[in-house]
């Protein structure tokens, strides 16, 4: 079975000494491969709960609706128990001749995505400034016009927050798959503690807690980027 | 074809379980609610102290809040795992992360709740003589409470949750069964133990929104009637 299937690399080996050796990176079973792997399954995640999770949101919160779903979501975010969810569709995936991998992973992971995007998505679009809103009706916006040209384009940087605090969140999630019988980035971890190799266990939590820290690096510098031009003009002109 | 075979006979719960392993299965919600009482309390006695410097000095509450949710995002397979080489497959491996990841929420809401005093209340409590400290236990604290218990709620809940986690090394309660299960591919125990770490994060969610309810009172009574 694939959990057993660890990578022979040599006990007592120096963390940097394998970090820095060329060999580790490349491979099938490499850092960047097993990076790669765990990239697309975050990206798919992240993908899949941005485009469910803010239009529904932002639906709610144009109509006023589903306040009670939005304090909700804020407990939930916390509370998504990842490693049992996960552990509870294994069974139900294999039955149902989906393999081991990655469903069981992608579904819990995506539990965990929702929670926060839905909540900033629904905050941010219910406190656009209603004089914003009554303007644009004023001017013969339809309502879906209002709703995607004024109150989206408003509640962008805030929508953004939890987008980036959905992907950090899943990008520390998602090692565990490495012990849900599959790969990414986890496995170096797994396979250190499994082979009792320490200089692998510490390289693996390096590696895994770097990608999380590049996430939140990346989202942060993407935030700025992202706002609609009216927005960003509206930010500078009002500090003057 | 083992694997088919296998599967027939491989329900997703097996109930004899139960009668068979009944000790294993009581060891492991016992080992599971030690690690999160003795981590949540750790981590509140904690966050009360970050919280009471956040409040005393304004310029510390943003770093000790950025310190807070840096620890929060650090993938808790690092945590769990980095610690190993120390203090290897034990209990305190386990402690340490659970009750650093509780700091943001219980610190937070410990901080949320004392700034939600009404300023008049302070001013009152100090116009009747009251030394800081009694204000603090007497008239701050209860006023924070709700917001105190909320965030201990939170923390309970994704402490239950996140217990399963150090499995991975060796400890984890009920996450045991789960590991277990799947490396045996034998569902039942990974069953029960996602099922019963579930209900216990919703047993202690409700026992403390139940004793909190029980310490204030004065939150639950009708406005008006005071």
């Amino acid at each position: 079975m694939r959990l057993l299937a660890q990578a022979a690399v040599p006990r007592e080996i120096g963390v940097f000494e394998w970090l820095l050796d060329p060999d580790s990176w490349t491979g099938p079973t490499g850092i960047l491969a097993s990076a790669w792997d765990t990239i697309v399954l975050c990206s798919i995640v992240i993908v899949i709960a941005v485009v469910v999770t803010v239009p529904l949101a932002s639906w709610l919160a144009h109509y006023r609706r589903g306040e009670l779903t939005a304090t909700w979501a804020v407990t939930l975010s916390r509370a998504v128990p990842t490693f049992a969810v996960a552990g509870l569709l294994v069974p139900v995936a294999l039955r149902q001749g989906w393999g081991f991998e990655p469903w069981p992973i992608l579904i819990a992971l995506l539990l965990l995505a929702l929670p926060p995007i839905f909540l900033n998505t629904y905050t941010a679009v219910r406190q656009v400034d209603p004089g914003a809103v009554d303007a644009a009706r004023a001017m013969g916006y339809s309502e879906w016009d209002t709703l995607a040209k004024v109150e989206l384009a408003l509640s962008t940087s805030v929508i953004f927050a939890g987008v980036r605090v959905a992907a950090v969140t899943v990008v520390a999630t998602e090692p565990i798959r490495a012990f849900l019988g599959g790969d990414g980035l986890g496995r170096y971890v797994r396979d250190g503690l499994g082979q009792n190799n320490d200089g692998l266990v510490i390289a693996g939590a390096i590696l895994v807690a770097g990608l999380a820290g590049l996430t939140t690096v990346i989202f942060r510098l993407a935030e700025g980027l992202a706002l609609p031009r009216g927005v960003r003009r509206l930010a500078s002109t009002s500090d003057r | 074809m083992s694997a088919v075979v296998a599967q027939a006979s491989n329900p997703i719960v097996r109930w004899e379980y139960f009668v068979d392993e009944w000790d294993q299965i009581l060891e492991a919600v016992v080992q599971h609610l030690e690690l999160t009482v003795i981590s949540v309390a750790i981590g509140f006695v904690l966050s009360a102290g970050l919280a009471a410097l956040a409040l005393r000095f304004g310029w510390a509450a943003g770093p000790i809040n950025g310190f807070t949710a840096f620890l929060y995002t650090i993938p808790s397979v690092a945590l769990f795992a980095i610690l190993v080489p120390y203090f290897g497959f034990s209990r305190v491996s386990a402690i340490v992360p659970l009750a650093l990841y509780t700091l943001l929420i219980i610190e937070t809401n410990i901080v949320a709740g004392f700034a939600a005093v009404p300023a008049d209340v302070r001013d009152a409590a100090d116009g009747m003589g009251m030394s800081p400290v009694r204000r603090v236990f007497t008239v701050e604290l209860p006023l924070a409470m709700p917001y105190i218990i909320t965030g201990l709620r939170i923390a309970v809940v994704s402490t239950v949750g996140l217990v399963t986690v150090a499995a991975i090394i060796g400890q984890g309660g009920l996450g045991r069964l789960i590991l277990d299960g799947l490396r045996r591919t034998f569902w039942t125990p990974m069953t029960i133990g996602a099922v019963l770490s579930i209900l216990l994060a919703l047993a202690l969610d409700g026992l403390i929104y139940w004793a909190g309810r029980r310490a204030t009172p004065w939150a639950n009574r009708p406005k008006g009637t005071a």
